[in-house]
């Protein structure tokens, strides 16, 4: 480390960084926030900030200050971003316009200091802590697979409120700015790089504070974006470019829903030339959408979803899991070995036969094509993914997961010989939805080792795995589940063996309902519209055919509702008009898409919609009240994320108390 | 002086072998032997920890890649105290790199060190040839606008054609697969007797991997989960059908691609200590690394290019006094199948023994259920210079679990050099 220089300036006290001026009068800026697994920027984060920037340029402007570079001190990154756990606290619009107009003269002054600012990024790089970057003259970031840059915030219902809007458009440029702000879609580095997000790469990060200073000391200065790429927030074409990006954003979020890209769009139309102007307008604008029940409710969300990652088991005794051995080479189990292989695990799938396993591993092949970039990621997860008729996997897993047919004398057998031959440690999962937990673990020697995985289908889409509870379960146990579901990139919540779990039960009389709808006469294109209405994500009629109207009976059978064998859903099942996989149930199918007529006219389509999910809201009231799930919380998340449940409502036991739902 | 010092074998770690252009093409050495140490650091924490040397190479290399050993270090996250030497002596780099730095251990210039080496051939560096790399030269060093048209007279396109790198000895002109072909006729090596080698040497390996061995060695890298060259189904009928890969025209070919080493793509790595640094760390002592050599001989007057290692151990043991009997496992690095048949023949030979290796009683016959027990190159793969850590782990790891006693490791090199190395049991 270089030798410490004394400056003349007295430096003010701070908690979250550390300043050194070195003898080439080069100061080193580091955020290292005490007690935090990452840096955010909190007010006082913001206001110690101030302070030193006040230091800086007194510094500046004596001469003995050449440069700055800002560093994080931790090994998780950067910035992550504003902190969120303030947001609540500026629910007062005056509070909030205090706040930003500090954050963003204090930005501006960053950026006007005399002397060059570069920022030196690993790791995380997101929302204020991109913003904050943004405002240095430079920026330098690591080239390895941790580096993320981007701004998450439409996903918490606003859009960059530090200025960022105004400077990502300024650097990269009015398509890509906006396309990231609108997505939320983090970008690795040479993307960030390409896009002019960032200056220059390095490799490691020793060598971010030697590019730092060679920057410094030649007052390298990051160009804005080309003319080639401004042009299209120029004249005429900025409204056609802004009613493009509605029609994008529109195909996944309404405005009445998600307000805050419409807004952003909106702003951008006013003042996408002019890079200053759309900073200046973004608080406005960004008040009210801070203040909307969408971003309270997504903010709530984004904590749970935060709560399901600090599950498991953390520490010392954290397992590692590289060998998941599935049993059973159907959609199911395929599919959950195709996605644990895609995550990393070495993976053995066994069936009876080849011919069984085939189909499952041409599935994987299509499935890391769409996931992985280059041929050779798309050959090593093919060689991860190992089928394995004779079970030789199984002596070696750290986690094996039965996915057979729902018959339980075979998942008895499985599990008889899966304890014999895997090693103690070794996780024992079953997939069942439908086979009490208890009588499958109950003849093993030792029945609190099996534990319930329970994915959804598709399972490279929906995040949610339920891990599921016997009543011979240790927490331990348990804690062991979650942990595995979160190294392959799920997010687990935990759930009472109970019929139907939490996803089924809280979706089949949601389901049903509307299906006894269609039979009574109800037009299905407008009962599904009006879900879609509503804030879900596909109407519940589209939804059993995707399902399949097959599974859907057995699970609806399972739950006591047995289907009339005189209804139309009877008679498409004895047609085997099965839904999507068949081409035709409730609707026809062609090309993945069911085709679909006109909605007819309803005067309160939402409204419809509200009265459609009574049923699911109300099962999952119960599901908490039997204690199925442990909270309101967990109830929430795990319904939004197994069944798309409107997150903007924050879930169905939050839209209840909201009155919403 | 003082006592030597016992060299303690901690343990080794290595990323998974994969064949040239396959799960590694978008990987290099530095990543690669970051990643080994990377392992080693994970498993023996030793994140920020001091270690006295780092000794490690590689055969083909990038000269952006001067200091290897000490750039890997760093992105394993040891200590930036920690030097790193870059060595190479072919494919007995980190087998020698060990011996070494065990001698630093055992005179107690260091308590603690790291051998290892690395190579790929898939970002071996390309290079144009002699005449335009000296024309690039003079024309950095051009000042006037003269000079530097002058640094293009006489030039032509062909010129510019790349070099791939060489594996040929540059003394003969051969590659070593020619060379091996005038061993397996001079040794009188049948092919048959080479693929059954072969043969067990996959199965073998599969065998042990089954068994979990592998298991806490090798660490994943780049989705890479273990070696892709191990082949559990092979069979002498398919190796049957293979046509001779070096000596295509003659009709006498025995060398194929089944039982000669594949160009291969690794690293691996091994972590030596004193037996104090160890205990202090409370970490395990899983075997001592007792003796070493390394010995050449005349490849280019025609000895065989890869017979030196029936030399370096012939002369370790005579300075041990011990004799094959004595050793329970031996460690024989697979370049070729033919390669082991000739040296394990001319131990055996009672002429060679005399001439060569100075011995008038044959070194003699070794019991072949004591051979690479676990499989060797032929069936891992071969990184040149990360062999000799996979093997010092392997057999390091196979005393501790065997309770067999002693140990030999005998790795050919390039050059008609051979390094061998005497291991033993701990406690």
């Amino acid at each position: 480390m270089a030798q410490m220089q004394t400056p003349n300036v007295q430096m003010p006290p701070s908690r979250a960084f550390t300043f050194h001026l070195d003898f080439e009068g080069l100061g080193w800026l580091t955020i290292d926030v005490p007690d935090a697994p990452v840096n955010t920027l909190s007010r006082e984060t913001l206001a110690e900030l101030a302070g030193i920037v006040t230091a800086l340029e007194e510094m500046a402007s004596s001469g003995e200050l050449k440069g700055v570079v800002l560093l994080s001190g931790k090994d998780s990154g950067f910035i992550a971003g504003a902190d969120i756990t303030e947001f609540d606290e500026m629910s007062d619009p005056g509070v909030l316009r205090a706040a930003l107009d500090r954050a963003h003269g204090l930005f501006d002054r960053i950026e006007a200091l005399k002397v060059p600012v570069v920022a030196g990024i690993h790791g995380f790089c997101l929302g204020g802590g991109l913003e904050l970057a943004l405002a240095c003259h430079y920026r330098v970031a690591v080239n390895d697979d941790r580096t993320r840059l981007g701004f998450p915030e439409v996903n918490l219902g606003i859009f960059p409120g530090f200025g960022g809007s105004g400077r990502s458009i300024r650097q990269a440029g009015p398509v890509d700015a906006m396309q990231i702000m609108l997505t939320g879609k983090l970008l690795r580095a040479s993307p960030a790089r390409r896009m002019g997000l960032v200056d220059k790469l390095v490799r490691v990060r020793d060598t971010l504070r030697w590019e730092a200073r060679k920057a410094v000391l030649q007052a390298r200065k990051s160009s804005p974006a080309p003319f080639t790429k401004r042009v299209m927030a120029l004249g005429p074409v900025r409204g056609y470019v802004a009613n493009k990006m509605r029609a994008e954003v529109g195909r996944k979020a309404k405005p009445e829903h998600y307000p805050a890209p419409y807004s952003l769009i909106e702003l951008f139309e006013q003042h996408g030339d002019d890079w200053r102007a759309m900073k200046r307008g973004e608080a406005e604008r960004f008040i009210p959408l801070m203040n909307s029940n969408t971003s309270k409710n997504l903010r709530r969300v984004f904590f749970l979803s935060e709560g399901l990652k600090k599950q498991g088991v953390r520490g010392k005794d954290k397992p590692v899991f590289r060998r998941v051995h599935v049993i059973g080479a159907g959609v199911m189990g395929g599919d959950i070995a195709a996605w644990c292989a895609l995550r990393g695990m070495g993976v053995t799938l066994q069936d009876l036969d080849m011919e069984r396993i085939k189909p499952a591993l041409d599935r994987a092949k299509a499935l890391f094509r769409k996931r992985l970039r280059s041929k050779t990621e798309i050959d090593n997860a093919v060689a991860r993914l190992e089928a394995d008729v004779t079970g030789k996997g199984l002596a070696r897993a750290d986690v094996v997961i039965e996915a057979v047919v729902e018959n339980l004398e075979i998942k008895r057998k499985i599990f008889a010989e899966a304890e014999l031959k895997t090693r103690p440690g070794a996780i024992l999962a079953t997939n069942t939805s439908s086979i009490e937990l208890e009588r499958i673990a109950e003849n093993l020697t030792a029945p609190g080792r099996l534990i319930g995985l329970h994915f959804f289908n598709p399972v490279a889409q929906l995040p949610l795995v339920e891990v599921i509870r016997s009543r011979f379960n240790a927490d331990a146990d348990i804690a062991r589940g979650a942990a595995f579901a979160l190294a392959i990139g799920k997010s687990p919540v935990v759930v009472k063996s109970a019929p139907g779990f939490l996803v089924n039960r809280v979706l089949m009389p949601y389901m049903l309902g509307a299906v006894q709808r269609v039979e009574a006469g109800a037009n299905k294109e407008q009962i599904d519209a009006a879900a879609v209405a509503f804030g879900m994500p596909m109407g519940p009629i589209e939804l059993m055919d995707t399902v399949g109207l097959d599974v859907g009976k057995s699970v609806a059978e399972e739950l006591g509702n047995p289907v009339a064998p005189d209804s139309q859903f009877a008679r498409l099942i004895a047609d085997r008009k099965l839904g999507r996989k068949t081409g035709q149930g409730f609707y026809t199918w062609s090309n993945g898409k069911a085709v679909k007529g006109e909605v007819p006219p309803h005067p309160d389509l939402a409204g419809l919609g509200r009265e459609l999910v009574q049923p699911l809201v109300n099962a999952t009231a119960v599901a908490v009240a039997e204690g199925v799930v442990a909270s309101d919380d967990l109830a929430d998340i795990g319904v939004i994320y197994g069944t798309g449940f409107a997150p903007f409502l924050g879930g169905p036991m939050q839209a209840r108390k909201d009155g919403r739902a | 002086m003082a006592e030597l010092r016992k060299v303690a074998i901690v343990g080794s770690a290595r990323i998974p072998f994969a064949r040239a252009y396959t799960g590694y093409a978008e990987e290099g050495n530095l990543t690669m032997l970051g990643a080994a140490l990377g392992g080693l650091v994970e498993k023996y924490n030793l994140r920020g920890e001091h270690i006295g040397e780092v000794m490690a190479g590689a055969v083909l290399s990038h000269s952006r890649d001067f200091n290897l050993a000490r750039e890997a270090s760093l992105d394993a996250g040891l200590s930036p105290r920690t030097p790193g030497t870059n060595v190479q002596i072919a494919c007995g780099t980190s087998l020698q790199a060990a011996l070494a730095l065990g001698a630093k251990i055992a005179i107690g210039e260091i308590d603690s060190a790291i051998a290892a080496g690395t190579d790929t051939v898939s970002d071996s560096p390309v290079v144009f040839g002699d005449k335009f790399q000296h024309r690039a030269i003079n024309l950095s060093r051009a000042r006037t606008t003269g000079e530097k048209l002058k640094a293009f007279k006489g030039f032509n396109l062909g010129e510019l054609t790349p070099v791939a790198p060489s594996t040929q000895e540059p003394r003969t002109g051969l590659s070593m697969g020619q060379h091996c072909e005038l061993m397996a006729r001079q040794w009188d090596i049948s092919r048959e007797e080479q693929d059954a080698l072969a043969l067990r040497s996959h199965q073998n390996a599969a065998r042990a991997y089954d068994e979990g061995f592998h298991d806490d060695l090798v660490v994943p890298f780049a989705g890479v989960l273990k070696d892709n060259n191990v082949r559990a189904d092979t069979s002498l009928e398919k190796m049957a059908t293979m046509k001779p890969a070096f000596d295509k025209q003659s009709g006498h070919g025995t060398l194929t691609a089944a039982n000669s080493t594949p160009l291969t793509d690794g690293a691996a790595s091994v972590l030596l200590a004193s037996e104090d640094w160890a205990r202090a760390r409370g970490l395990p002592v899983l075997a001592y690394l007792t003796l070493g050599q390394v010995a050449a001989n005349d490849f280019a007057g025609g000895e065989g290019l890869l017979m030196a290692p029936t030399i370096a151990v012939s002369e370790m043991l005579r300075r041990s006094n011990l004799t094959f009997a004595d050793i329970d496992l031996f460690e024989i690095h697979e370049a070729f199948a033919a390669q082991v048949l000739a040296t394990l023949k001319a131990w055996r030979d009672p002429d060679y023994n005399r001439v060569t290796l100075g011995r008038d009683t044959p070194l003699g016959e070794i019991d072949p259920d004591r051979i690479n027990v676990r499989g060797s190159s032929l069936a891992y793969g071969h990184p040149f210079a990360a062999t000799g850590a996979r093997i010092l782990g392997l057999t390091a790891k196979s005393l501790a679990t065997s309770g067999k006693q002693r140990a030999l490791i005998s790795v050919c090199t390039a050059g008609g050099m051979g390094v061998a190395a005497l291991v033993e049991r701990a406690a």
